[in-house]
């Protein structure tokens, strides 16, 4: 393989990782970090823009002075650590063993194999979440299994929503109408002693966590631009939240 | 005494699973899931019991905050998973989405609903205090997390030395 066409493999490799790592929920930092870590390993360095949507990177091969710029687009956000966790991994073993851009490739080609759990089990796992939620809110056992039910079928509406690829906030839209109004008939039919409780639990299993913490950590690490992307994004998911909730307690006049 | 302490076991029982919840929802290695769930627990069990003897909840989402930034150092080198992948899992269950939907909610009352002068003064009252609440808990809760690595000025748990 020639210089130049192993600094294009490199330099697209490297994209790859770092899309991989923005999808998953990494901050702009660990993409960094990460996609230096790799370039060490290789002996190049890599300078790079990493916005929302689009990745655009510069690797310099410092011994021939020779450089190679690529853009990469970001696919649609889907949070996974398993990820993160597998590519921090390889990046470590790649910087202490001088991995080869073949076995990073190999590894890389590996990492995104990695498979979720299940449907069922997620769909479980995030109901008792719901109820968990619940009980925190000060709900009794009644309260919690109207939670664990609207959560159920929000998310179930949420993930099937997802395979017929619709609009993100309209799918948030969506599993919030849905959460809130199985969660609405629990006030209407007095289940447990605070039903309230329920209906406001029922949506939190949309509650953009990761893009608000992501948010700050980003500016705190003075990515001003992505911090403030990140932001805007989990307020627009609360507010297609707030909006499915205010749709199902207009629905049951709940006012 | 006892009744409370169960009390508040009871509901960081909860917090624990409810951490475990987004830790599946976020697909986190199967090897962490004790650990989100110990996590978890240990955070909720902070800012319920600091709740509890009046803590105003952005503090004690700090406190909770800061105790899983501080332990995930050492549990980064012990169970060698880098710590977002179980630090993010346990705060989840104490983002405010509480705070950030009654926002919402109060803004669409005061917007379409209220015409009554004084219920829509106690509205505008509710807009500034939830969401106001919402971003002081908010940086609470990244600045606990993030805050020992900061103070460690690292940026990797691989350089510090334990």
């Amino acid at each position: 393989m020639n210089e130049s066409s192993k600094l294009i493999k490199t330099a697209h490799l490297l994209l790859e990782i770092s899309s991989l790592l923005m999808v998953s929920g990494a901050n702009t930092n660990r993409v960094n970090l990460s996609i230096d870590r790799f370039a060490t390993a290789l002996n190049f360095k890599a300078s790079s823009l990493i916005s929302h949507k689009t990745i655009i990177m510069t690797l310099l091969d410092e011994e021939t002075n020779k450089s190679c710029t690529r853009v990469q687009n970001i696919p649609p956000y889907l949070i996974n650590f398993s990820i993160i966790s597998a590519i921090s991994k390889a990046s470590w073993h790649a910087l202490t063993e001088n991995w080869t851009l073949e076995q990073i490739f190999d590894e890389i080609e590996k990492i995104k194999k990695i498979k979720r759990y299940p449907r069922i089990v997620v769909l479980i796992a995030v109901s008792l979440a719901g109820a968990g939620f619940c009980n925190i809110f000060k709900g009794d056992y009644l309260n919690m299994l109207v939670a664990f039910v609207s959560t159920f079928l929000g998310l179930f509406i949420f993930q099937q929503t997802h395979q017929l690829k619709y609009n993100l906030y309209i799918r948030i839209f969506l599993g919030s109408l849905i959460a809130s109004a199985t969660a609405s008939l629990g006030i209407l039919n007095n289940i447990g002693t605070h039903p309230q409780a329920a209906l406001a639990t029922s949506i939190l299993f949309l509650v953009p966590g990761v893009a608000l913490i992501n948010s700050f950590t980003d500016l705190l690490d003075n990515n001003i631009l992505n911090g403030v992307v990140r932001f805007t994004t989990g307020l627009m998911t609360v507010l297609a939240m707030a909006i499915g909730l205010f749709l199902a307690m207009y629905l049951f006049q709940l006012n | 005494m006892l009744e409370i302490i169960l009390k508040l076991i009871e509901v960081s029982f909860w917090s624990g699973i409810a951490a475990v919840g987004f830790g599946i929802l976020f697909n986190v290695p199967r090897s962490a899931i004790i650990t989100v769930f110990a996590l978890g627990f240990g955070a909720g069990f902070i800012k319920f019991a600091l709740m509890h003897f009046g803590a105003h909840v952005a503090l004690g989402s700090l406190l909770a905050a800061l105790f899983v930034g501080i332990i995930s150092i050492p549990l980064a080198h012990r169970i060698h998973q880098p710590p977002v992948v179980f630090s993010i899992p346990p705060v989840i269950p104490m983002i405010p989405g509480y705070f950030a939907y009654e926002t919402v909610l109060s803004i669409m009352n005061f917007i379409f609903i209220e015409t009554n002068t004084n219920k829509r003064l106690a509205l505008i009252d509710a807009i500034f205090t939830n969401s106001f609440s919402m971003v002081f808990v908010l940086i609470s809760l990244t600045v606990g997390v993030a805050l020992p690595m900061l103070l460690l000025k690292k940026n990797s748990v691989k350089k510090i030395d334990i």
